[in-house]
């Protein structure tokens, strides 16, 4: 998938282009408003993210230029001037999404993940995590035909691993994914050691999941063998 | 006690002191006028007389042998003469009141005692005029008197309460711009009507200093904002690479853990300036206040969030909600995060076993949301640093930056909800948050 970066902050730009890139996506920068505007017209995007605070354009004047050349690219608002009107303004103007800065990459990929779901009407495969079925579409889990009933926050715990597997995700990451940042001021890593604690008590009792790692120090990790 | 009640009292009293020292005054004037108008007559009376005795002599009121003494009165006894023979050792000429029984009567008269002497006799000539006719046209006088006073009081003294009152409307006036304002910037600056240019001035000054505090406000929530979006930025930055860092593979177990603490150091930096960006976008009135909803059903997903953690630390998170209030024009997610920070820091410091009691109660016109645990509990200097920004509880024990009070207090201001805290170490804490119920 083809994204471009709308980003007046160089160093930042690179590192989300690097993070994507990783994942597999095709990356266009551009520093400012009037490179990105031409970009637009010029390119075919899936994806633009969208930084309001360019030094050169109002941020939100892009959308509307994309809307006027067909542009069929989803806008995600990245911004940390984080005024209550620019979010709804974006919103309103089409923007599909919308992450205040600071934000965790994976939190990035799982906001893009979402958009090209509805967007591309993406049908996700099954996850198989050893005798446990994910059913992402319809947000079960099966473990040996049976059901495994979760909370909410548990199973977005869960498949937010899932998506990132293989990778360590902080406590912190994983906090800001299921509480967002309204809350702030209460992020205490014992709250997600709590919900992984149950988590696994629960899906220990039905069968083995080695597959779910800590990793000392830093957070958790779904391992998946990447051979299949 | 309220000016125009103080100033309506002493009009009162003033003019009744006034009132009182005229009537002692005019009473003995106009009796001092009377007795002397009496004696005035009487000496008249005696001239009379005594012009009669030297023309006709003394005979035919005195006969030198038969009676000692002559009387006369009118009938309604308002006046006497009396003459008769006595022997005093000095002369008598002197004005008195005395007492005279005439037919059986008691009365009580001005009286005029006169001697005189004839053929080596003395007489005493005494003429005598009834007080009660002067005490009766004085008690009238003093009756007339009386209401015509209270009369003009009440007239002045109701003309002086509405002029007062229309003196001091623009006091009123000043004073409830001041009753009705949370903030300086919703001061209302339209110039209170008047005359009068003490109240100008007044109204000015409180003005201009409004407008000035107001400016400094919002010049410190601009920096705020502004710092903040600044910082922001970096952080950004730095968060990205740290984390993509993190996603090497080939990282050692060391570094891995080394990256994970400039993480989290670099998330307390954020959830700082990200804490001070909301307070300052509440205070600046950024956020909208138009939803309607149940505070129970925010308490109850607030448990629900909460109740994992407190049952691994093995505290109690007991509800009694039986009353509960629709919260009408308020900012839900707020009003969420206000209870949540104060019911998380409830559980965060009990120690283990321990309980925390949340509790709605309505009682007559008010609502109240109280969360009360069984932890360290606070001393008086610890509860007064409770809700501002910087002065931190003891040393940091959670994640938390300490600021989540202050947030909360800043949102229940918003909200117009009262917040109080009672506490007293090792007995723990309650907070108690009194919603104001809007019809």
């Amino acid at each position: 998938m083809n994204v471009l970066i709308v980003e007046d902050e160089k160093s930042l730009a690179l590192e989300i282009a690097d993070f994507l890139k990783s994942h597999n996506f095709l990356c266009d920068l551009a520093f400012n408003g009037m490179d990105a505007s031409e970009k637009i017209a010029i390119n075919l995007y899936d994806f633009v993210l969208l930084d309001l605070g360019l030094p050169d354009y109002n941020g939100l004047d892009l959308i509307k230029e994309a809307q006027k050349n067909n542009s069929e690219a989803s806008f995600i608002i990245i911004t940390a001037r984080g005024a209550i009107e620019d979010k709804v303004k974006g919103l309103d103007l089409g923007a599909d999404d919308y992450l205040a800065k600071p934000f965790a990459l994976t939190e990035l990929l799982s906001r893009i993940n979402a958009v090209a779901r509805r967007k591309f009407k993406i049908t996700n495969p099954d996850v198989t995590l050893g005798d446990f079925v994910v059913q992402v579409q319809s947000r079960k889990l099966i473990c040996k035909g049976t059901e495994v009933e979760l909370t909410k926050k548990e199973y977005d715990l869960l498949q937010y691993l899932v998506l990132n597997y293989n990778k360590v995700l902080t406590r912190q990451q994983l906090y800001e994914h299921i509480w967002g940042n309204m809350l702030d001021d209460q992020y205490d890593s014992n709250f997600i050691d709590v919900h992984i604690k149950n988590l696994r008590k629960k899906l220990n009792s039905h069968a083995p999941t080695p597959w779910l790692e800590t990793v000392r120090g830093v957070g958790y990790r779904i391992s998946i063998e990447e051979d299949k | 006690m309220k000016l125009k009640l103080k100033l309506a009292l002493f009009n009162l009293l003033s003019k009744l002191a006034f009132a009182g020292i005229f009537m002692l005054l005019m009473s003995f004037i106009i009796q001092r006028i009377n007795l002397r108008q009496i004696d005035n007559d009487l000496v008249n009376k005696r001239e009379q007389v005594i012009s009669l005795i030297s023309e006709i002599g003394i005979e035919p009121f005195i006969t030198s042998d038969s009676s000692d003494a002559f009387g006369s009165y009118d009938i309604l006894k308002e006046e006497f003469v009396s003459l008769e023979k006595v022997s005093l050792a000095e002369d008598l000429n002197q004005i008195e009141v005395a007492t005279r029984l005439i037919e059986g009567e008691e009365i009580e008269y001005r009286v005029l005692n006169y001697s005189f002497k004839i053929d080596e006799q003395t007489y005493l000539l005494e003429v005598g005029k009834s007080l009660h006719s002067i005490f009766h046209a004085e008690k009238n006088t003093r009756n007339v008197m009386l209401l015509f006073l209270i009369f003009i009081i009440s007239i002045t003294f109701l003309t002086d309460i509405s002029y007062n009152n229309l003196l001091l409307r623009p006091l009123e006036a000043i004073k409830n711009k001041l009753k009705k304002i949370p903030d300086p910037a919703l001061f209302d600056k339209t110039p209170v009507k008047t005359t009068t240019s003490d109240f100008q001035r007044l109204d000015s000054a409180l003005t201009e200093l409004m407008e000035n505090i107001n400016t400094l406000f919002k010049k410190e929530k601009e920096i705020t904002v502004n710092i903040s979006h600044e910082l922001l930025t970096p952080v950004s930055v730095l968060r990205s690479k740290l984390e993509n860092l993190l996603l090497r593979v080939d990282l050692d177990q060391d570094i891995e853990n080394k990256i994970e603490e400039s993480l989290k150091t670099l998330h307390r930096l954020q959830t700082l300036v990200n804490s001070l960006l909301l307070i300052a976008r509440i205070e600046s009135h950024q956020y909208l206040r138009e939803e309607n909803f149940s505070v129970r059903e925010v308490l109850q997903e607030i448990i629900k969030e909460i109740n994992p953690i407190a049952e691994d630390a093995v505290i109690i998170l007991k509800q009694e909600m039986n009353d509960d209030l629709l919260f009408k024009g308020a900012n839900r997610s707020l009003i969420f995060s206000m209870l949540y920070n104060v019911v998380n820091n409830a559980v965060k410091n009990t120690p283990s076993p321990g309980e925390v009691l949340v509790k709605c109660i309505k009682s007559g016109s008010s609502f109240s949301v109280m969360i009360s645990d069984t932890g360290k509990g606070m001393t008086e200097s610890q509860k007064s640093k409770l809700f501002s920004r910087f002065k931190m509880r003891e040393k940091n024990s959670g994640d938390g930056t300490g600021i989540g009070l202050a947030i909360a207090k800043t949102i229940a201001d918003f909200h117009k909800i009262e917040v109080s805290v009672t506490s007293a170490p090792e007995k723990g804490t309650n907070f108690s948050f009194i919603f104001p119920i809007n019809s």
